[in-house]
């Protein structure tokens, strides 16, 4: 805690232990809501993979701690909690629970519904408990929500803007049953029950922690830690050499018009302790469903940012304040009524590559080479073993790798940046029980990872059998055109690929934005998700590194020749060291 | 047949206590022998022998029983030193150990890398052979896969193998075949099988778990079998235990085979004894703390249950096998100093341990360690350290300090120990508030237990800089996880998979699981000694609502068993439900569905009692024994503080700091900030001068 700051706020002392404990406190419940929602849920988006996030919030709906498995949905919780506190007015309620999901009232994605429960103590709002899940099917014209297809919200969801769904304690039936009216699947309703479950245990266990502390305590605390949250990140804003830095990447095909391309444009100005993201100059958004809301947008910005500060930043009010973001109404990345968006969370890859590529030069040590970008299927059918309806997100085959670094290699096997590592591959075991699928591979990807002195992380090889009936897979994403970027000297990344290999022989190659109907029951899905790229020169990579990858499968012979200048003796398996030392000193 | 003996081998002391018929008991403690841990524990035995005036053998003959904790698995994971380690698994799948799902912890942390696996890839041998959810043989197993794996591993030295299948859980039959296979080729080889060791969905749970017990049970059976010769040589006919993981003990047999059970031996005593000597004194909650030489062990309890984890790693690691959630972190009184390449003093990880041990040994070693500034600030007496038995040099100690803190910081040697102690002092701070404010506890709620040789003489510093108003120092403190295991029951826990909805439950069915596994238990513990009237079972039921894919745990009475009382145990279902995740779906009418049905059998050992001493007033004087020199940290400055001698202080002796008191194994400072009273147990008490009228109500009532 910064030593700098008063002593004493609106006349009570402050214990800084005792900010340190309330903010463990707060970031503690919303891991145990975490933990009640991984294990309550129904749907294996919720329960395997934690596509969801948790929060707290103060009175006023401003941010006191998060658990973000997926940090692309979790910085839109808090503009949400100001809306509805607007919205309301003087009508919240103990006992309240609202729902929401619109991406109009600053929701991130359709399929992301959120609840709200207000937590009260002598009659007075002090805070909210709120959750976030992505759900297995949200109406609209297709099952699971991803629609290829859509021009305009109807045709991708309900739209839910705040919404009480129980008041002063009670269940509004008639608004319950409405909206359930318009989901397909029955484990919606089961899952929105266990995220209003979560809820109410983060109230009961901020109503102990105020009792036990007392109103003032809480409020006055709160405030000391924003103020020394706000401290830390202009500290660290300020090690960034002031600038103003500019970015850019693509986005390839909107879903609509085959080969079209979007630019993302960033301009950031980095002024002492105060850093703006500027996205005016980025290109207007398309006529289908890959446009981003400014919720889904905003987090993307935030996401990639933190990771260039130091990490233990507490994530609450006081974190964003010195940060500023522009990004126009009617640009991709913050599409105007009534667009598609079911997308959106998915540009997060393209605004991270834009940040990453304006600030490289500032602070090379800080950046990572690009990411794999997200390449994924949705999968919707019967299963034929229960005679039921299945949806499921195949988290198993997307995770690519991760950047190289200064100092470290990327990651292997981590799947998009929106998530960094947030979110699960399903366990093998659940994944037969759950879908009637069989896995045939699930392995590291050979040669995927872009070579560096720091070489990206691995991507992977997935292969399962479909044997569900009346399967629809939408495929949605990106990395099939443009692979991870390499940086000073390091190479690119492989990229994405999903094929479908009907019973009759026939291979299929769907679009990055695509949706696949009447898939046959027996039909192999087969996905490369791609390395990330290397780090600096391949040739300084220490030769037993690249020995060891070699050794384990994980880059070929032919490649670390190519590459990284390393002559490997297929005999004897060792490193020629003549060779290599020849090799290498011809670059 | 009449002592009793805990012991507990840590990275530098291997701790002892003995326990005698009448209830007294004695502390030991000699250095570790880390290259053959048994050397050390034998040569403890010994002098145990020579201060009766009998021989090894003579004593060993009277030996009932030997309750024993050990670090040989834990650091062989830590430092990657277990044993070579080949893995069979189902071909297109070897790669799901190190995914690990794809994790990453930090997930705004670039430069946090995934944890190398304990197999590498190379070593991961894909095996032809698939089964379904069900059970059911999809592909057979093509033995041909298995010889060329096993040929490479024989090639590679491959010295333990694990077997883990796709759904093994289901069907164990593929994972009993290969284990056949390697038993015929390799029949010197430390063998796992998933489904022996843990027969329950979920992939990675298991092969990460079965992965572990094949990378520590070699060295394992090489310790415990080596050991358990030299006992029986040496005349021991009583029973061996060993510590688990879980907090309770078993026979070194069962321990040999699910070495994974033991991957927090050592450490899981502790929070066993701190029950022990909180709940005395009526608190119900505390955290317990354990400094030895090498690690520092902190673990919270809650109504005097330590808490328990399916759930737990070590070093990253998944291990699925019932665990106490203890945090361990690299600091002890052999950790040493040293300055980092941005010019800061640091304190370990790194630790001198036993051999060559801190300078001050003087056997060898030339680093500064936790123990060299305690000598220099006065904390330790250079000639009363053990009791005399062994003599500490100060020059040395100095000599390291100056050389390689000092003079680079441009200090004089006092400050930079003074600084060496402050730095520990923060990091084990640090580790308290990992296992309590970062979980949102107050530390200032609970008492704070100090064990281990070193911990005593930090004990104030650590609760100051966290706030804690009150501490406990054991009387046993030194060699607290010894004392602990002495006080651990025998435990075995039992699972069945019994998958039905309530009212599709047969009693017949459900009983008879019951039963079974009643039997297995007493079976068990008779034939490790324990008389079937102190044999008593735990009943649970691991439920959930029908679509769930996680079961809630249920205690449940053995009445409520035998009566197959179905509506009580909904009932319990639905409020535990809604204590734990906020709901209950009681009203909407939900099915429940049962999926496993768990018993524990606990053999309850007969525990070395307690010893209450008189009253024998404030005074402390009798124990008093001169002043020394020692440096007050507060005040930045040296003082004559007043020495007592530890084992002369009485019940109702107080002490107001700053002083030190002695004893041969421990030394406690009591800085300026606290008093010192000392209990009915004889442990010291210590509080906060300010509040000290309000615990010392409490206690002394």
């Amino acid at each position: 805690m910064s030593e700098t700051k008063a002593e004493v706020i609106k006349g009570v002392k402050i214990d800084k232990i005792l900010v340190s404990v309330l903010q463990r406190r707060f970031k503690s419940i919303t891991q145990e809501m975490s933990h009640a929602i991984t294990r309550t849920t129904r749907s294996p988006i919720l329960c395997e993979a934690k596509d969801f996030v948790t929060g707290l919030y103060d009175g006023a709906g401003k941010m006191l701690e998060q658990t973000e498995n997926l940090p692309i949905l979790s910085f839109s919780l808090g503009p949400v909690c100001e809306y509805i506190v607007s919205y309301f007015g003087d009508e919240i309620y103990p006992g309240d629970v609202i729902i929401h999901n619109d991406v109009f009232s600053l929701g991130n994605q359709n399929n992301d519904v959120a609840i709200y429960k207000p937590i009260f103590v002598n009659d007075k709002l002090v805070a909210w408990a709120a959750c976030k899940g992505h759900q297995a099917d949200i109406g609209g014209a297709v099952a699971g929500g991803y629609n290829p297809d859509a021009t305009e919200v109807w045709q991708e969801a309900l739209r839910i803007p705040p919404v009480k769904i129980y008041e002063k304690g009670k269940m509004r039936r008639d608004v319950w049953d409405m909206i359930f009216a318009n989901i397909r699947l029955d484990i919606v309703r089961a899952d929105i029950t266990a995220q209003i479950g979560s809820c109410t245990l983060a109230e009961r266990r901020m109503m102990d922690l105020i009792e036990k502390y007392g109103l003032e305590v809480y409020e006055t605390h709160k405030e000391y830690l924003y103020n020394s949250t706000e401290a830390m990140m202009k500290a660290e804003i300020k090690t960034i050499p002031n600038g103003v830095y500019e970015g850019e990447s693509t986005v390839y095909y909107d879903g609509k018009n085959v080969g079209s391309t979007y630019q993302i444009r960033v301009k950031i100005t980095v002024e002492d302790e105060n850093i703006t993201f500027d996205f005016s100059k980025t290109d207007a958004q398309t006529p289908a469903f890959v446009n981003g809301t400014f919720t889904s947008s905003a987090s993307a910005v935030m996401l990639t940012f933190l990771q260039m500060v130091n990490p233990d930043i507490p994530h609450n009010d006081g974190m964003p304040r010195p940060v500023k973001m522009i990004i126009p109404e009617g640009t991709i990345i913050n599409a105007a009524f009534p667009a598609a968006t079911t997308f959106g969370n998915h540009l997060c890859p393209q605004i991270a590559d834009a940040i990453i590529r304006a600030l490289a030069p500032s602070i090379p040590e800080r950046v990572t080479a690009g990411w794999n970008h997200l390449l994924c299927g949705n999968v919707t059918g019967i299963d034929p073993r229960k005679g039921t309806p299945y949806v499921d997100i195949l988290f198993l085959g997307m995770k690519g790798g991760s950047g190289g670094t200064h100092g470290f290699d990327g990651y292997d096997h981590i799947g998009m940046i929106d998530a960094s590592g947030g979110v699960l591959a399903q366990d093998y075991e659940m994944f037969e029980l759950q879908d009637p699928h069989l896995l045939i591979r699930h392995e590291y990807l050979s040669d995927s990872a872009g070579a560096g002195q720091w070489r990206g992380g691995l991507g992977v090889e997935t292969e399962f059998a479909i044997k569900g009936e009346n399967i629809k897979c939408v495929i949605f994403g990106d990395g099939d055109v443009e692979p991870a970027f390499g940086l000073y000297g390091g190479r690119e990344g492989s990229l994405n690929r999903i094929e479908m290999r009907y019973p009759d022989g026939k291979v299929h190659v769907p679009r990055s934005k695509e949706l696949v109907p009447d898939v046959p029951k027996g039909t192999i899905w087969f996905q490369h998700a791609g390395g990330g790229g290397g780090y600096g020169e391949p040739f300084l990579r220490p030769a037993e590194k690249v020995l060891a990858d070699v050794k384990n499968g994980v880059v070929s012979v032919e490649n670390a020749r190519k590459h990284y200048g390393v002559v490997i003796d297929e005999k004897t398996g060792a490193v020629d060291d003549k060779a290599t030392a020849e090799l290498r000193k011809k670059r | 047949m009449k002592y009793k003996i805990g012991i507990d081998v840590g990275g530098t002391f291997t701790d002892f206590l003995l326990a005698f018929p009448d209830g007294t008991s004695k502390i030991y403690k000699v250095l570790s022998t880390p290259d053959d841990p048994s050397i050390g524990l034998l040569n403890g035995l010994s002098e145990m022998g020579s201060d009766l005036g009998i021989s090894l053998e003579q004593f060993l003959d009277q030996v009932e029983t030997i309750v024993h904790g050990t670090t040989v698995t834990t650091n062989a994971v830590l430092t990657y030193n277990g044993a070579k380690t080949g893995l069979l698994t189902t071909a297109g799948l070897r790669d799901a150990l190190e995914m690990r799902r794809g994790i990453r912890e930090e997930q705004y942390n670039n430069r946090y890398t995934n944890v190398v696996p304990l197999v590498p890839r190379y070593l991961r041998q894909p095996v032809e052979e698939r089964i379904d959810y069900q059970g059911d043989v999809v592909e057979s197993l093509n033995p041909e896969s298995v010889e060329e794996a096993v040929d490479l591993f024989e090639k590679e030295g491959v010295e333990s193998v694990a077997i883990c299948f796709m759904n093994s859980f289901a069907n164990k039959e593929h994972e009993k075949r290969v284990a056949d296979i390697v038993s015929k080729k390799m029949p010197d080889s430390y063998l796992s099988v998933s489904s022996n060791l843990l027969p329950s969905i979920r992939f990675y749970d298991r092969v990460s778990s079965t992965v572990l017990n094949s990378y520590v049970g070699p060295v394992l059976r090489r310790y415990l079998q080596s050991l358990v010769a030299k006992l029986k040589d040496n005349n021991f006919k009583g029973t061996l235990l060993i510590m688990q993981s879980n907090g309770g003990i078993v026979a070194p047999e069962v321990a040999t085979d699910e070495a994974a059970v033991t991957l927090l031996s050592g450490p899981a005593a502790g929070p066993v004894a701190g029950v022990s000597y909180t709940s005395i004194n009526g608190f119900d909650d505390c955290i317990t703390v354990d400094m030895g030489g090498t690690s520092f062990d902190a673990a919270l309890i809650k109504n005097k249950t330590p808490l328990v984890t399916t759930e737990g790693d070590i070093n990253r690691l998944r291990l699925a096998l019932p665990m106490l959630d203890i945090v361990t972190i690299g600091a002890g009184g052999g950790s040493i100093g040293w300055i980092d390449e941005g010019g800061l003093l640091r304190m370990g990880p790194q630790s001198a341990g036993s051999q060559p041990g801190p300078a001050c040994y003087d056997r060898g070693g030339e680093l500064p360690t936790c123990t060299d500034a305690d000598l220099i600030l006065g904390y330790l007496d250079a000639d009363y350290f053990a009791g005399g038995r062994m003599k500490l040099n100060f020059e040395r100690a100095k000599q390291a300090i100056k050389t390689h803190v000092a003079d680079k910081l441009n200090y004089d040697v006092v400050e930079a120990a003074a600084g060496m102690y402050n730095v520990i002092n923060v990091n084990m701070a640090s580790g308290v508030r990992e296992v309590s404010v970062k979980r949102g506890d107050d530390p200032r709620d609970f008492p704070l237990v100090l064990a281990g040789g070193a911990g005593p003489n930090h004990a104030c510093m650590i609760a100051h800089e966290l706030e804690i108003p009150v501490l406990i120092v054991p009387k046993e403190s030194s060699i607290f996880c010894a004392a602990g295991m002495l006080m651990s029951d025998l435990k075995h826990d039992f699972v069945r998979t019994y998958s039905a909805t309530l009212s599709q439950l047969k009693k017949d069915t459900f009983l008879n699981y019951f039963r079974e596994m009643e039997n297995e238990g007493k079976e068990c513990l008779l034939s490790e000694g324990i008389p079937e009237k102190r044999i008593k079972n735990i009943y649970a039921l691991e439920m959930r609502y029908v679509k769930q894919y996680h079961e809630v745990n249920v205690e449940v009475t053995q009445e409520e068993v035998y009566d197959f009382n179905l509506d009580e145990i909904a009932r319990q279902f639905h409020r535990k439900h809604n204590l734990l995740y906020g709901y209950s779906l009681e009203e909407e009418g939900t099915p429940i569905e049962l999926l496993n049905i768990r018993l524990t059998s606990i053999g309850d050992t007969e525990k070395p009692a307690f010893m209450e001493e008189v009253f024998d007033g404030e005074d402390p004087s009798k124990a008093f024994k001169r002043h020394r020199e020692a440096y007050l940290p507060a005040e930045k400055k040296f003082a004559e503080l007043p020495v007592f001698d530890g084992f002369g202080l009485k019940h109702g002796n107080r002490i107001a700091g700053p002083a030190i008191i002695e004893q041969v194994n421990t030394t406690t400072f009591v800085t300026s900030e606290y008093a010192l009273l000392v209990d009915r147990y004889g442990s010291f008490m210590l509080f906060l001068k300010d509040r000290e009228e309000e615990f010392a109500r409490r206690i002394f009532k």
